[in-house]
């Protein structure tokens, strides 16, 4: 049936009432995301939302599109699994530092060399804030937790580093004490036509001490323009130790559907009979 | 000369030394020849070096068994001999590769020793003495020399003339060999009237193929002993039809892109083994509480942890059955032969849709790796039914704003509306939720929805739930999988040599187990004996949980990492039927 449509407004993508903490840097995340899908005339049921577990996985209920809330850390095969089959869907994947980059991290650097047309939004708070605060991938050297009381002695992980070395084609650091530029940021990321990383600095308010709002505008460092190559990228996030703000590198290059080269028309299967021609000619192997 | 009606073959040596090649060549010659065949490769997990085997057996009879004894042995390297013995049958021939020719009676065998490697290599190509041993095990059964060359020519046509030149002429240098130094020991293989409504095709094949004629145009994997060739053959079918294959990074990808396409809208699957099966239960729950309709292949091997990654076993029953947190509703189903799994697997695409639900396929190593003789498919027996998925049309009717994923329905079957449909946008949802798909801590909700789920799954059934043979014996051989193949046997045996008829059932659907459909086969009944490859009698604990058996069953068991030989297990069979009578006649 042909559908006519009006222009996508935030009232269509108005999901559950969000439980998230009052001031929790969530809150802003959703606010981008939601005025983005709008600003590029998508509608929510064009949009699959996937997401793992934990408080920022919990958007695709307060965000009315078609998601997906999977289990820990496997966000992002689900998600790359539905683009496969539904490749005209925009599929965007939200979750924490601790889902992407501790319990799936795995998947991380595979969806970031398999180039695939998903932008994952990490919302990163550098604290399990669902289990009630414990130490994060992304927790500061020296970090103070219910897990690393005597401080953490691990170093955090640097996931922008990890996606430009491993070849992202599209890779930014947003701050939800600036929504207005997340916008902007997270549309250039659905738009680009590969897979996109915006690793948003979302402060958890009720947890982490450390990474505030205040911390964040006190040491962000603006980029106002994608750097020229991804070594001077990698260069810039660790010259100032990850407090960055900006998109920091766009490259054009074919996303892995695209490469794969196939008529895609793995949902077309109609009820009915096998079709026996097939069946005769995949025989003669047999034979 | 003694004309024989069935032939059991085996090529052993060195692995990378084209043993399996060698193998499939005679395998396909006597499948063209008119003969079932049935095959079974033993390999090690590596892949150069070390001892590899290929047994072949040749029937005028459809059968899965590969046979228990060898007739003939190729012994290509020197620990061939030592490690297949004992399966020699009175009156065997060795050949084997070594200095000199020399003929000799060896203690129940004649030995032949022949210097292949010399021989090929005067013949202008040295690795041509293969093909000189084949064309000796064809003169010895006085295959005509031209079941060979058609198949050479078919099997090098892209190599050119010289190739297929130089192995005819080392096929009919090893018919010489033959007649000059055995000839007295020839036999004649009776020619069969041959067939074209028969293939020659692995369970991993058939599985494959099955799967492909449903609809799955989608495979997320991790390479893995015995399923990867699950893999490779959808890798080399689904472009075409405008699907892929995609290796994934590991085995818990492997079954969540699964879940992703599934959810999309596309007919999914993913294929493992038993460590690839421990790995993927978190995500097993996840397709279950979303119900999200996908497909799990475990092709079961010797376990647990690495256990024996290249050998056969039955030991993953429980894991199918019950893994993962929780209690979620499944479909468990395990093909019992080669034939079925073709039907099996597309039926299993069925099911996963109309009950929305997760299915596993069970099968194991012999079942998966196996090649034997089976009728081409029946186009007509499994025709594609996608379940209750909703059109554009369908959804708007709903008029819902949130569409209600998770409906509360008479049969718990909910509509279901795929992304991209104007009118059924949701969320779908691992947490417990309501019918909106949004989570939900009501007790009253969660109840509701644990009943749906759980039942919805009840009246589940494949076309063809379970087989059975000589039903009405008081005595039944119960098996899952391979283990019919050997059931078969014994049963054939029991009954030619000793007059004892024993029943068979081969039960397809492990769960929901069809209890009253099976209760004629297994109450009441003297004496049920499981066959299976496991210690602790898994299939016989799963029946005694659906069956008041316990005083009357037992189980035949096996985990050495090889499949039954029919001589064992027939042997066990009888010393319970003694057992069995020395107590009914102590109690009269």
């Amino acid at each position: 049936m042909s559908v006519e449509l009006k222009k996508p407004t935030l009232k269509d993508y108005k999901g559950d009432q969000p439980t998230w903490c009052p001031g929790c840097g969530h809150f802003s995340v959703m606010a981008g995301l939601q005025r983005a899908l709008v600003n590029l005339g998508l509608h929510p049921h064009e949009v699959i939302i996937v997401s793992g577990i934990g408080c920022s996985s919990k958007l695709p209920e307060y965000t009315r599109a078609y998601g997906f809330h999977t289990i820990h850390g496997r966000a992002l095969p689900v998600a790359q699994g539905a683009k496969l089959a539904a490749p005209e869907m925009h599929v965007i994947v939200t979750g924490g530092d601790g889902d992407g980059y501790g319990i799936g991290a795995g998947h991380f650097v595979h969806a970031v060399r398999r180039n695939m047309d998903i932008t994952y939004l990490v919302m990163d708070n550098s604290i399990y804030g669902l289990t009630k605060g414990q130490t994060s991938p992304t927790s500061p050297h020296n970090f103070v937790s219910k897990t690393t009381v005597k401080g953490n002695k691990e170093y955090p992980m640097d996931g922008l580093s990890i996606a430009l070395a491993n070849g992202a084609t599209f890779v930014a650091q947003a701050f939800s004490g600036d929504v207005k530029r997340m916008t902007e940021i997270i549309e250039a990321a659905i738009k680009h036509k590969g897979f996109s990383l915006v690793n948003v600095l979302s402060p958890c308010v009720t947890y982490n001490k450390v990474n505030t709002y205040d911390f964040y505008r006190e040491h962000l460092v603006d980029v106002p323009e994608p750097l020229p190559t991804r070594e001077e990228a990698i260069r810039v996030v660790k010259e100032h130790g990850g407090h960055v703000h900006g998109i920091l590198y766009v490259e054009k290059r074919p996303d892995f559907q695209t490469l794969l080269g196939i008529d895609w028309k793995m949902r077309d299967i109609a009820a009915g009979p096998m079709d026996e021609a097939t069946i005769r000619e995949i025989e003669a192997e047999f034979m | 000369m003694e004309t024989i009606r069935t032939l059991e073959w085996k090529v052993g040596g060195q692995q990378g030394e084209g043993i399996d090649s060698t193998g499939e060549i005679f395998a396909r010659t006597l499948f063209r020849y008119g003969y079932y065949v049935t095959t079974y490769k033993q390999f090690m997990s590596r892949i150069k070096g070390g001892h590899t085997n290929y047994k072949l057996r040749a029937t005028p009879y459809p059968t899965q068994h590969a046979g228990d004894f060898v007739d003939i042995l190729l012994a290509l390297d020197d620990e061939t001999i030592p490690i297949n013995r004992h399966e020699l049958r009175p009156g065997a021939i060795v050949i084997q590769e070594g200095k000199e020719t020399a003929i000799r009676e060896e203690d129940g065998y004649l030995l032949a020793v022949f210097p292949l490697k010399a021989i090929a290599t005067e013949l202008g190509n040295p690795l041509a003495k293969n093909m000189i041993a084949l064309g000796m095990s064809g003169a010895l059964v006085s295959l005509p020399v031209e079941e060979f060359y058609a198949f050479i020519e078919k099997q090098f046509e892209k190599k050119g003339e010289k190739v297929i030149a130089s192995n005819k002429a080392a096929v009919d240098k090893g018919y010489a060999l033959v007649r000059e130094h055995l000839a007295d020991r020839m036999k004649r293989l009776e020619p069969l009237p041959r067939s074209t409504e028969r293939l020659y095709i692995s369970g991993n094949e058939a599985t494959a193929f099955g799967s492909f004629m449903a609809g799955c145009r989608f495979l997320s994997a991790y390479p893995i002993t015995p399923a990867s060739e699950i893999m490779e053959w959808m890798a080399a079918h689904l472009p075409a039809v405008g699907g892929t294959i995609l290796q994934v990074e590991d085995e818990i990808a492997g079954i969540t892109f699964a879940v992703g396409a599934a959810y999309a809208g596309a007919r999914a699957m993913t294929s493992t083994s038993g460590p690839g099966m421990s790995l993927k239960t978190e995500a097993l729950g996840m397709a279950a509480m979303s119900e999200t309709p996908i497909v799990i292949v475990d092709s079961q091997r010797a376990g647990p942890s690495t256990g024996l990654p290249t050998k056969h076993e039955q030991s993953d029953l429980f894991h199918m059955l019950f893994a993962t947190h929780g209690e979620i509703p499944r479909i468990v189903v395990y093909p019992s032969s080669i034939e079925d799994a073709f039907y099996v697997a597309a039926e299993a695409f069925n099911l996963a849709e109309r009950y929305q639900t997760p299915v596993i396929l069970a099968l194991d190593l012999v079942l998966s790796m196996n090649r034997t003789t089976i009728p081409r498919i029946d186009a007509k027996r499994v025709p594609i039914d996608r379940g209750k998925i909703v059109t554009p049309e369908e959804a708007k009717k709903y008029g819902e704003f949130i569409f209600k994923r998770y409906r509360f329905t008479e049969d718990g079957i909910s509509p279901r509306a795929l992304p991209g449909n104007p009118y059924g946008v949701h969320t779908a949802s691992s947490n417990e939720h309501g019918e909106d798909g949004y989570i939900t801590e009501d007790p009253v909700i969660r109840t509701k929805i644990m009943q749906k789920r759980m039942e919805k799954v009840k009246t589940a059934r494949l076309s063809r739930p379970f087989y059975v043979q000589d039903g009405e014996a008081d005595v039944m051989l119960v098996g899952v999988g391979s283990a019919r193949g050997v059931i078969e046997e014994v049963a054939r045996r029991l009954r030619e040599d000793d007059g004892v008829t024993v029943g068979g059932l081969f039960i397809q659907q492990l769960k929901p187990l069809p209890v009253e459909e099976l209760r004629p086969y297994l109450a009441g009944k003297r004496m049920i004996i499981t066959v299976e490859n496991n210690y602790s009698g898994q299939l016989l604990q799963w029946l005694r949980q659906h069956f008041p058996i316990h005083d009357r069953s037992t189980a035949i068991t096996q985990y050495d990492g090889n499949p039954f030989r029919v001589t064992r297990v027939a042997g066990e069979v009888k010393e319970v039927l003694d057992r069995v009578r020395r107590a009914q006649e102590a109690h009269a």
